[in-house]
Parts: structure tokens; sequence; C-alpha cells
């Protein structure tokens, strides 16, 4: 590089009048790098080459069509015209005379040349993520459009009487409607208009649907279950499963204390299925996975009011556990002992007040609340057995929208 | 009028239901009768017929119902012989009357006003009374216009005792 080249391209606008052999071409005009131009770049000086001076990369057979499409012998037309009615005969016939045999040995093939496509593709179909969209063109758009008023649709309409035919038939009507025009302008700004979006790609809207690896095993008790309950695995994931009481338990036998674990569970789906089970095993997970698989297969609907909460004041007893479960409105949260609250998450009930009466043993405060959740009567019911008329007026004077 | 008599038809028909009995009788009386028949009217129980010792011949199944069978005249001979035949209801495999209590006791009567009933028809406590908080649970008052459930009481702005609450 040059010392004298930047302060030539400073002076270049000014020199830029007088042609100079340093200044590469009139057209560049001002040069502000030192980099030479690059239509003064030197190229290497190699000519393309057609394919058959390449030579033949490619071996491609030479197609010959007399011997793969060969004309119907007689027998084989009597044979057809068994078969098949004249008419069809003839259809055949024209179909075989409207190919070429010979572009069916050259097109009909799949390509192994270079440019050829490497996978397989019907390329008469368009793929909206691979292929370009078509689009309607731009000269489409018409930005005088407005819409038809009322007394233009009217002459329309009136048009449209003054050219039915004699006996005019509801089709006319139909054609009428399909093609009459809402807008003044340019046809086609209405009939195709300019879209800019993508077009709609076809999802697969399959939550189950998962990639899966070879070798990929599910545990033969969660198959069970899925086998017995009808869930998938990803729908049993997503429950709400909660071990709410887990205790030490002996056996005492002839042979001395054998010692296991206790677990109660309660699983749910937090819309209205709800369900208790109890594991007992030597090893707590054992246990504890026992539980909550008997607590899945064991769910079932609890009836809610509004799909927050219960209805009315339920009671339930187990042994000398005795519990009040109250609905309450809106808002008012769950207030009430843990366990309640767990069981209340996974029901799906968000408004409830509870009171455990007498014993408050865990074990039977969980099995007196599922209890009480299962012993609720829904007042259609009642009115249904009691020969009553029932209305919600709530529905009736908000329009069901409460 | 006391309500010891009234305290055991409650407990009676209780446990009639608990049993599945389809037809059940209780003594005849005035007051029985008319919370029988507003039992009836509010549709825990099937039928109220007055007969002896045995069921009236349509709700034992020995003849049409409204048979002429049935009105057995009563007579000053037979008068203290007549119970009242109740038929009780299931649906679903469940009673539909299955709790029957007393409110007013023997030896503790309660008397309530419109406003107060009012309360306890929307679920409040008044006194020492409960509200009505179980779906389709129903209160009986007595009042002067006779015996009625607590919600018409409110409509008709009348006070009275509570006799019994039924769910």
């Amino acid at each position: 590089m040059s010392v004298s080249r930047p302060a030539r391209c400073l002076f270049a606008r000014a020199s830029s009048a007088i042609p100079t052999a340093a200044q590469p071409s009139p057209m560049l005009g001002r040069l502000f790098s030192t980099t030479a131009a690059q239509c003064t770049r030197r190229r290497v000086k190699v000519g393309s080459l057609k394919a058959s001076e390449m030579g033949n990369l490619v071996k491609e057979p030479a197609p010959v069509t007399s011997n793969l499409y060969k004309p119907y012998t007689k027998a084989e037309k009597a044979a057809l015209a068994k078969r098949y009615t004249p008419e069809q005969i003839r259809a055949i016939e024209a179909g075989e005379e409207a190919v070429d045999t010979e572009d069916l040995a050259t097109q009909g093939t799949i390509r192994n040349d270079p440019f050829g496509l490497r996978y397989v593709d019907d390329l008469s179909h368009r793929h909206a993520v691979v292929d370009k969209p078509v689009r309607n063109p731009e000269s489409n758009y018409d930005p005088k459009m407005r819409l038809k008023t009322e007394r233009e649709f009217g002459e329309d309409v009136t048009q449209w009487f003054k050219d039915l035919p004699e006996e005019p038939d509801k089709a006319d009507w139909l054609k009428f409607k399909d093609n009459v025009r809402h807008y003044v302008g340019k046809e086609e700004a209405e009939r195709a208009p300019v879209n800019y979006t993508a077009p709609k790609i076809n999802k697969f809207n399959d939550p189950e649907l998962r990639y899966h690896k070879a070798g990929d095993e599910t545990d033969p008790q969660l198959l069970r279950l899925m086998q017995q309950t009808g869930l998938s695995e990803m729908r049993i994931k997503r429950l709400r499963v909660k071990n709410l009481v887990r205790h030490r338990v002996v056996n005492q036998t002839r042979m001395g204390k054998v010692a296991s674990m206790y677990y109660l569970s309660v699983a749910g789906n937090g819309d209205g299925l709800l369900g208790i089970g109890e594991g007992k095993a030597q090893e707590a997970e054992d246990a504890r996975k026992q539980a909550e698989m008997a607590a899945i297969r064991n769910m079932q609907p609890i009836t809610r009011y509004e799909s927050r909460t219960i209805y009315g004041e339920v009671e339930g007893k187990v042994s000398a556990t005795e519990l009040k479960l109250m609905a309450r409105p809106p808002g008012f949260g769950l207030r009430c002992q843990h366990r309640i609250f767990e069981m209340a998450k996974c029901a799906g009930i968000t408004d409830l007040a509870a009171k455990v009466t007498r014993s408050r043993n865990p074990m039977n405060t969980v099995k007196a609340a599922f209890e009480a959740l299962k012993s609720q009567r829904r007042p259609e019911d009642i009115a249904r057995a009691r020969g009553k008329k029932f209305v919600d007026v709530r529905k009736v004077y908000y329009g069901g929208q409460v | 009028m006391s309500l010891v008599n009234l305290s055991h038809v409650c407990s009676h028909i209780q446990n009639a239901s608990k049993a599945r009995l389809g037809l059940t009788s209780v003594p005849s009386s005035n007051l029985i009768l008319a919370l029988a028949l507003s039992l009836q009217k509010s549709g825990f129980i099937s039928n109220v017929k007055r007969g002896g010792l045995e069921p009236p011949p349509s709700l034992s199944g020995q003849a049409l119902p409204f048979s002429a069978l049935d009105e057995e005249p009563v007579t000053q001979q037979n008068i203290a012989s007549r119970r009242l035949w109740l038929g009780l209801k299931y649906w679903n495999n469940e009673p539909v009357l299955s709790k029957m209590s007393m409110v007013s006791k023997p030896t503790r009567r309660v008397w309530m006003n419109a406003e107060d009933l009012s309360k306890i028809v929307r679920g409040r406590n008044a006194g020492y009374v409960k509200g009505l908080t179980k779906p389709g649970e129903c209160l009986f008052v007595t009042t002067d216009q006779g015996i009625m459930e607590a919600r018409e009481c409110v409509r008709r702005k009348l006070g009275g005792m509570l006799l019994c609450r039924a769910f």
C-alpha cells in the first residue's frame, strides 16, 4: 500500500474531472478505500464449461421407448372389452394417444442427475412451509375501493330482476347472491385481494402426540394403571397427587415385629375429579407408589357448584371423626385444615369452609371429607325426587352470565 | 297439643325411610294430619290416607287409587283405631325424606316471627335455631293459618311455632 494513495483519495473528487491512468474508471467517482476497485481485481480466468465438455459424469441410460410402452395387442383389447364398456374403451384409447411414450420414458422416472431433488416430492402440490406462496399481484390493489351504498345495491337487484328469465328458479338467486359485488372499484381488488399473510400451515393439534425414543419403556405398574384407567401417561403425570398421611405401622408376629410404612394419598385433576388411596409396604417408596396409584384408580367426579364450591352443607363421618363442609361465596378461599385444603385443591374447589368436630384423626379426616364430598345431592335431583319444578333464577335473570 | 306424639312421628317416619318401607302408619290427629299434608305438598311423601289398623285398600294394592272402598266413615266406634297411612318416596335408591327432626321440643317450644324466619330461610342462624343450609331442607311452622313451610310463612309474612325440619 503506498502512502500517496489516501491523499489521492482525498483529492479524488477534485481530480475526477480529469481522467488519469491512476483512476480505474470514471464511473467509480471518488474512492475512499485503499482497496483496489472490484473491477480491477485480478480474477482467475476460467471459462465456463459445457456439460458435454466435462464428460459424462452421470451415466443416463438412453430411454428405449419402443420396448417399454407397446400399444395394446388385439388379444389385450379383447380382454379389455370384456371388462369395460365401449365408452370406457374409447376413453382409454384416447388417453393412450394423448400421452407421448417418449415423455413417459424421459419424465416419468426419478431423476438421479446432480440437480435432481435429494428427496421424493410431489411437485404438483404446494407445500405451505417449503414452497413460495402464490400471491395475488399487487396490481390488484385499488386504493379507491369503497363499499356500495344502499342505492347502488338496489340498482344491482333491479338489474338482476330485469335480467331474470321467464321461469326463475332458486339457482338464479343463489348465483346472484354469490356473484354480486359489495364494493365499487377494481373487480379483482374485491375478488382476489392482495394478501401478505403467510399461508396456513396444518398442525397436528394432538397433545398426546409425542416423540418416543426406542428403548423408552414405561414402568409396568404405570402401564397397568394406564390400562385400568384408560388415561395416557401424560394425563396421569398432569394429575395433582398429594401424600397426606404417612406413618409407620408394626405387625406383631410370632417371629417378632414387622414394620411397614403406611401412606394415604389423594389425587385429582383440579377440575372435579378426586380420589383417595391407601398403600402399605415395607419399603416407603413402594407404599407411596401404591397409595398414589390407588388414589388415581379411585378418582370419581365430585359435584361442584359453579365449579368453585359445594352444594350447601354436607357432613361426613368415619369412626369418631365427624366433619362439616360448608359452601361459601366466590373469593372466600379455602378456610379449612391443610388435609381438606389439599383435597379441595385436587378436586378444583376454591371456596370452602370446614369444621372437624370430635376426633381429628388425620386418616379418618381425609376419608370423612371424601365421604362428605361424595354425599352431596344436587338440587336438580332433589327437585326431581320431590316432583317439583326447579329453576336456577340466576341463570334466568342474568342470562346465564353469572 | 303435646309435641311428644309429633316427636314420635318424626322418628318413626325417619326410621321407616331408613328401612325402605313403602307404606307406614302414624297416629291420627289434626296436628299430625296437617303436618303430613304439608309434607305431601312439599313432595316428601306420596300419599296421606286415613285408615284403620289395616292400610286402605288402594294403598295396600287391593283396590284402584281413589277407590270408594277407601272412604270408611269415621264413627264413634272406630275413631280410636283410626291411623294415618303415609306412602314414602324413594328416588335413585335413596329415600326422599332422609332426615326429620323436631325443632320445638315438648319441654321447650320455639316461636319465631316472619323476620327471623326469613333469616333462617336464607341460611342464617336466628336465635338458637340453625339456618336451612342443606340443599332442599324444609322447616315446618304452625301458624294461625295452618301448618306450612317456612318459605311460605316468609312469603305471607307470618310467624309461628317451629315444628320440625326435614330433608
